[in-house]
This record gives C-alpha cells, structure tokens and sequence, in this order.
C-alpha cells in the first residue's frame, strides 16, 4: 500500500476538508436546483437565519444540550453498570443482555408520550430518552472489550493468586476503555437525537420545540438551520470525545461491534429446552420489571398500565378483536415502509461502501466525511422529507433509508479495513484486480460488522419511521400513538409500544439468526466459541 | 527485595498420579494420562515433547492455573493455591503476557501490585538493567522487538523473587540467534538463588542447555517417556554448545524425542 500522511483518523489530512468543502458546495448547489420545492435551505440561508436567530437558538441548544448532556452520563453509567455485572458474574450474562436489547428496542416515540405523563411537564422525559438513546450504543461495545482480552492476561492476574476483582481492575477495565471511548463517541449524536424526539413529544423549550414550529410553519430554512446546529453539536461533541480518547493514548479498537454469542452445545432437544427456559426467564423478568417499576413508583393505573392491562386490552378483553385489528392495520401500514426502507438503506450502504473501496484512496477520504454525517441527527428533518416526496411510501421509506445509510456505511468501511494487510499483499502479489480482492478478501471482511449493522438498525429503522409517522405522514403505528397520547387512550399507547417492542425483538433475533447463518460459513472465528 | 531471612528454601514439587482431560460430554480430549513425577528442590527440568503433547497443560497444572481431573500437585508443603496466593510462583507465558497500555516499568510493577506488595522503583530499574532493558522503561511492549518483551516478561517474573518459576515456552516467538542469547544470560539471574524452575519447550538444545533434568514426554495424551539426567557443569556457556558432551547429550534426547513422536516433525509449532 501507498504511504500517506496520515490524519488523527486515519484519513489523509488533506482529503477531509477537501470532502467537507465538497459536500458543503453539493449541498448549497442542491439547494440552488431545489429552490421553491420546500426541501433544502443551502448554507448560505442557513447561516443567515442562524445569524439572525443566534439568541433564540442559543438559548434552545443550552436547553437541550443541558438534556442530552444528562441523558449521556445517566445512560452511560448504567450501560456500564449492566455490562460489570454482566462480565463480573457471567450467569446473568444472557439475561443482562436480553434486558439491555428489550429496552433498546422500546419505541422512542411511544416512551416519549408514556414518559412525559409519568413525569409531568420538564425536562424528565427528554433526559430520560436521552439516556435511554445512549445506553445500548455504549453497553454491546464496552461488553465486546470487557471480553476482548487474551486469556493469558487472566492466568497473569491468577498465578499471583488473584481473583475475579483484580482481573477486572487491572485486565479488564483498562482493555474495555478504548471500547468505552469508542461507545461514548457514537452515544454522543445518540444522547442529542433522543433529547430532540423527547422534545417533540410536547416539551416547552429546546430545539426539538422549534423544529416542531419551524415544520408547522413550513420554514424549510428554520429547519435545516436547526439540523445544522444539531449536526454541528454532534459532530463537535464526536470529535471532541475521539480527541480525548487519543489524548489518553487509546487507540479506537478495531471493531466495535459484537459477534454474535456462540451456539449452544447438546442435543437438540437440549438446545431448544435450554432456549426456551431462557426465554420464558427473560420474558418473565421484563414483565416483573415493567409491573414492579409501576408499582414502586405507586402510579395511577389510568394512565400507567400494567401488563395485565394490555393483556386484557389484546387478548382476553371485550373488545379485543376490534383492538387487535386496529394495531394490527397500523402495525402493517408501518411495516410496509419500514421493511423496504431498512433493506434499501443496508443496501445502499454495504453497497456505497464497496464501490468506494474499489476507487483508490476513495474510502479513506469519504470516511471522515462519512463518520460526521452518521452523527446528524437525521430524523430532525424528517418532516422535511415527507414534505418534499409526500405522504406516500416514498417519503417514510426514504427517511427510514437515510436513518440507516450512514451507519451501515461506516461500520462497511470500518469493517473492510480488518482485512489483514498480509492477505492484501497475498492478493496483490497475483497482481489481482481490486474487484477480486473486494470479493476474496474486504467483501468477508466487512461481513461482521455488517451484520452488527444491521442488527443495530432494527430499533433505528422504527424509531425513523414511528417518528415519521408521528410528525408528518399522519399514518401508521406512530400516528396511532400520537392520537392515544392525545386521547387519553393509554390502554392502546402501552399495547402499541409492547407491540412494537416485540417487533423490534423479533427483527433483531431474525437478523441474529441470519448472521449466525452467514458468519458460520464466510468468517467463522467470528462465531467459535470461546474456551 | 526482601532480606535473605525471609527466603524459604526452593520447594520440591510432587505429582501425585496427575491428569487432565479437557471438555465434557460427547467431545473429550485426554491431554495428560495419569503421571506420578517429582520435581527437585532448586534445580531446573525441562518438559520436552512435541506440540500438544501436553506439557504446557502439566506446567499450568503445577501453577494451579488448571484443576486437574485426578491427582494432585504439592510444592514443599503447599497446594499451588497456597503458593499463588502468597506469589510464591510466577509464571513467563508462551505468548507476550505483557499489557499493551503499561510502560515497560509498569508491566514489571504490576508484579508487585498483583502480588500485593508495595512498589519498589529501584528493584524494577535492577531488573531491567540486569535483562539489558535499560533506556527502555518508560516504552510501551509494542515499541520492542520480541526479544525484548521476552526479557521484560521474564524480569517481570523474576521481581517477586519467586520460590519456584514455570517457563512455558518463553523464548518460542523469538528469532534463533536472540533465543541462544536468552537461553545463555537469563539462567543466571535465577540459577544463583537455586529457583525451582520448570521450563516447557519443543527444542533439544534449549532444554540441554538449560535444564539439570529433561522428562520427555510422548503425544497427547502424554505420558513420560524418558527421564534424562543432565550432568554438564553450570554456569553454562557458548562453548559448551560445541562441546562433544553437549552434543552427545542432544543426539540422545533427539533421538528419544523421534521416536516418541514417529514420523512427526520435531519442532511443528
């Protein structure tokens, strides 16, 4: 491979600001092409509009970034909390984990609505979504380099007669920090996005109130400036977190995401028994949570149901026929954007990534770039994008895709760059074509994180849609939401958000499965089992 | 370092009908048949035989790193537990066992801290310059060459002044010409205390070199097959190496290690 001068990020230093300058001109001549189309304010207008709102915006930014910021210490300390007792006693390991996915694949926008009655007015509900935002981004990390730790560190620590409590102190800590860094970087945009959609959910102040106005307005420029402002504070507070971690010498971990847990051994007959038995216990343990959290906190059943509530509501109930197929239709309607979305979006970004690895020195300037743009809060203009491709499939798919394009594209190229530099030299002294290498070596390469991918973006693709539906569409499963929350209808609210939830559930293990299927064959020490 | 009072004198180990096997259910693999072997006070045995013969397995079950699945070990009157948890014992292992983000210095004072001991600068310097790491204290393991972090790894050993040292193939990642090298300087910093050392290897010449004794065992699941004493005089130096004595001596263990392991390369891993 070439020699470059290398930036902090492994991009030549030169190329990044040449991608953002580039980007911004795309931007501002898209914007110029656009013009009148109710879709894109350019830079030039966003900067003006910025200039000439700075105290009302700066006033909503402290606002909110006071939320996020909470939201990213309150989240972070119980992602790390939850992954110590994961790795510290390893039999709560699978229901720790199951626990940590289910309340990831909550609805946010169902969570908001729910949140902002158990808490009343302020700022609870977005601190709250903020956190709930952050803190699986940062607890499957810190769970892969709390584990990512060579045995032999471990019989160092126990051949001076040291136990569990030294290892995790002096092994497993300091080798999970870089991961942690890592967690806490992308957990960053995640704590201000949840911040905003906490907002949306009927919050007095904060920019998530005013992009509510701007949409309202259709003041496409008030808008864009506020995803810009948004976009800018994720971006910085990326930057800044990655700065830091490099400051303290951690290297970013070569790939962030986890593999899959390893299979179960026995027979089948075991296997099943064995999975199951999990299941029942991880499912009896979310309810236990979901009764005893609202029973500790002495809630009024009229607006803070328990599971009996929506079993009675779905199941065993009078009308539950009629409820049933009112969840159902919506739930489908939902479906049907968010499905076409996710896959085109995964599509699009497995897809973007190849070809850019087949153009020399392509991928290495386009990562940077594409790094920032994941951190922008993207469902800040979802109201936008429906405006502009309209009510129908093509807006929500849209937002949906362009929700999960951006990660999928970075963790692509991260993943890419695993392959070993001895199998490129392997490749390149048969002089073969960079297409073959692509499919021989980066294409297995870059499956792993692929599929972490895409199992990360089941929750992402719903919350896109769900706050689509939600702000703009008027339709689908998020609307359904909006007019429970506005009707009082919290029997259908909560069933909606354990629909969805289990929804989100389900699509996670589908993709798990898959992945398991795949990674078996094309990467298999990704699934060995540990010793 | 603790004064010469506070020295027990070297342990010997007792291999009392000793096994493993690894896994359970369906899939079971019998690395070490049940062996009875004593190991004496203060002098060095090599553990020789081919890969997965088991050795390593038999070094981690003196460290009590393994439970074995029969048997037992006894060090002088303790269990390995015992030894461990006063850091009687420490191990150098096969591959780099050094942490990535502590200086040189660092990872020879977590010794001390994982031994429960107070920290001693000058003892770490000592030993860094008796290993020829001078200079390089405050470097990270990825800025040394192999032979390097094998030295750093072994002066991290040697800081606890441990009763009995276990070399699991310490020297097995580094070039022929710095092993030599290793095998000819490191003996001396712990021959002179009369360390119990067990040292594991796959080459002849290393474990001529450096041991009193050589027990050589056969494929997994392994067994002794051979038990060698070795009577050259110590210190031992460059020009034994071209000795008629140490040749001899190598030829022999060569030729029981082939045929213990018929057909197989010597050195496969």
């Amino acid at each position: 491979m070439t020699a470059v001068a290398l930036g902090a990020t492994g991009a030549p230093v030169g190329g990044r600001w040449l991608g953002f300058a580039l980007a911004l001109a795309l931007w501002e001549i898209a914007a110029r092409v656009l013009a009148g189309s109710y879709l894109l304010a350019g830079p030039v207008d966003v900067v003006v509009h910025l200039w000439q709102n700075a105290g009302l915006m700066g006033r909503a930014l402290a606002v909110t970034a006071r939320e996020a910021a909470l939201g990213f210490v309150l989240g972070n300390l119980a992602a790390v909390l939850l992954a110590v007792v994961a790795v510290t006693v390893p039999r709560t390991e699978r229901l720790v984990s199951a626990l940590a996915l289910v309340i990831f694949c909550l609805p946010l926008v169902a969570t908001g609505p729910i949140l902002r009655v158990l808490y009343g007015p302020g700022e609870g509900p977005q601190v709250t979504l903020a956190a709930l935002a952050v803190y699986y981004t940062t607890f499957v990390p810190l769970m892969v380099g709390l584990r990512a730790v060579p045995p032999v560190w471990f019989d160092l620590v126990r051949s001076y007669g040291r136990g569990r409590w030294a290892a995790l102190v002096q092994v497993r800590v300091p080798a999970a920090l870089p991961y942690l860094a890592a967690g806490l970087q992308i957990a960053a945009p995640a704590a201000f996005l949840g911040a905003m959609v906490g907002e949306f959910t009927g919050a007095e102040r904060g920019m998530g109130v005013l992009a509510i106005q701007a949409m309202r307005s259709l003041d496409v420029t008030a808008t864009w400036a506020l995803a810009t402002v948004a976009a800018g504070v994720s971006v910085a507070a990326y930057a800044v977190i990655g700065q830091l971690a490099r400051a303290l010498r951690m290297a970013p971990p070569p790939l962030i995401l986890a593999p899959p847990p390893p299979p179960r051994r026995g027979s089948v007959l075991r296997r099943v028994a064995l999975w199951l038995g999990g299941a029942v216990l991880i499912w009896t343990v979310v309810l236990a949570v979901w009764w005893g959290a609202m029973a500790l906190f002495g809630l009024n059943d009229f607006f803070a149901k328990r599971p009996g509530d929506v079993w009675e509501f779905l199941i065993v109930g009078q009308d539950a026929l009629a409820n049933r197929a009112v969840l159902g239709a919506a739930l489908a309607e939902t479906l049907a954007f968010a499905v076409p979305g996710y896959l085109a979006g995964l599509a699009l970004g497995a897809g973007l990534a190849m070809a850019l690895v087949l153009v020399p020195g392509m991928a290495a300037g386009v990562m940077p770039v594409a790094i920032a743009l994941r951190s922008v809060p993207i469902i800040t203009t979802a109201p936008l994008i429906v405006l502009a491709l309209g009510r129908g499939p093509l807006g929500s798919v849209s937002i949906v895709a362009v929700m999960i394009f951006f990660p999928t594209l970075v963790a692509c190229l991260s993943g890419m760059r695993q392959t070993p530099g001895q199998v490129i030299d392997l490749f390149d002294s048969y002089s073969a074509s960079r297409v073959q290498r692509l499919i021989h070596a980066q294409l297995p390469a870059m499956l792993p994180a692929f599929f972490a991918a895409a199992r990360m973006a089941v929750p992402a693709a719903l919350l896109a849609v769900t706050t689509a539906e939600w702000l703009a569409t008027g339709r689908g499963i998020g609307a359904l939401m909006a007019m429970t929350a506005s009707t009082s209808a919290y029997d259908m609210l909560w069933s909606a958000t354990a629909v969805l939830s289990l929804v989100a559930v389900a699509g996670y293990l589908c993709v798990g499965a898959l992945e398991h299927a795949v990674l078996r064959r094309h990467a298999a020490e990704q699934v060995a089992e540990q010793a | 370092m603790p004064a010469e009072t506070d020295r027990r004198p070297p342990p010997e180990i007792v291999c009392e009908g000793l096994s493993k096997t690894f896994g359970r259910g369906g899939r079971q693999i019998e690395a070490l048949r049940p062996l009875s072997l004593r190991f004496a006070a203060g002098r060095t045995t090599a553990l020789l035989g081919p890969s997965g013969c088991g050795k390593s397995t038999l070094l981690r079950l003196v460290a009590g790193l393994e439970v074995p699945s029969s048997g037992s070990v006894r060090i002088g009157d303790e269990t390995p537990a015992e030894v461990r948890a006063r850091a009687g014992l420490a191990v150098a292992f096969q591959e780099a066992s050094l942490l990535p983000w502590r200086t040189v210095s660092g990872n020879l004072g977590l010794a001390l801290t994982l031994a429960r001991r107070q920290a001693d600068p000058a003892a770490v310097q000592r030993l860094l310059s008796l290993v020829g790491l001078d200079g390089f204290e405050s470097r990270r393991p990825a800025e040394l060459s192999g032979g390097m972090r094998q030295r750093a790894a072994i002066a991290r050993c040697l800081l606890t002044e441990p009763d009995l040292l276990l070399l699991d193939e310490p020297f097995g990642s580094v070039d022929e010409q710095t092993r030599l090298r290793l095998n000819l300087d490191l003996p001396r910093l712990w021959e002179a205390r009369g360390t119990t050392t067990l040292l594991v290897t796959h080459s002849v010449s290393e474990a001529v070199l450096l041991a009193d004794r050589i027990v050589v065992l056969s494929p997994r699941p392994g067994q002794v097959v051979a038990d060698i004493a070795v009577p050259l005089p110590r210190p031992r130096s460059a020009a034994l190496l071209r000795s008629a004595a140490f040749r001899d001596l190598a030829d022999e263990v060569s030729a029981v290690l082939a045929d213990a392991a018929p057909g197989r390369p010597l050195a496969a891993e």
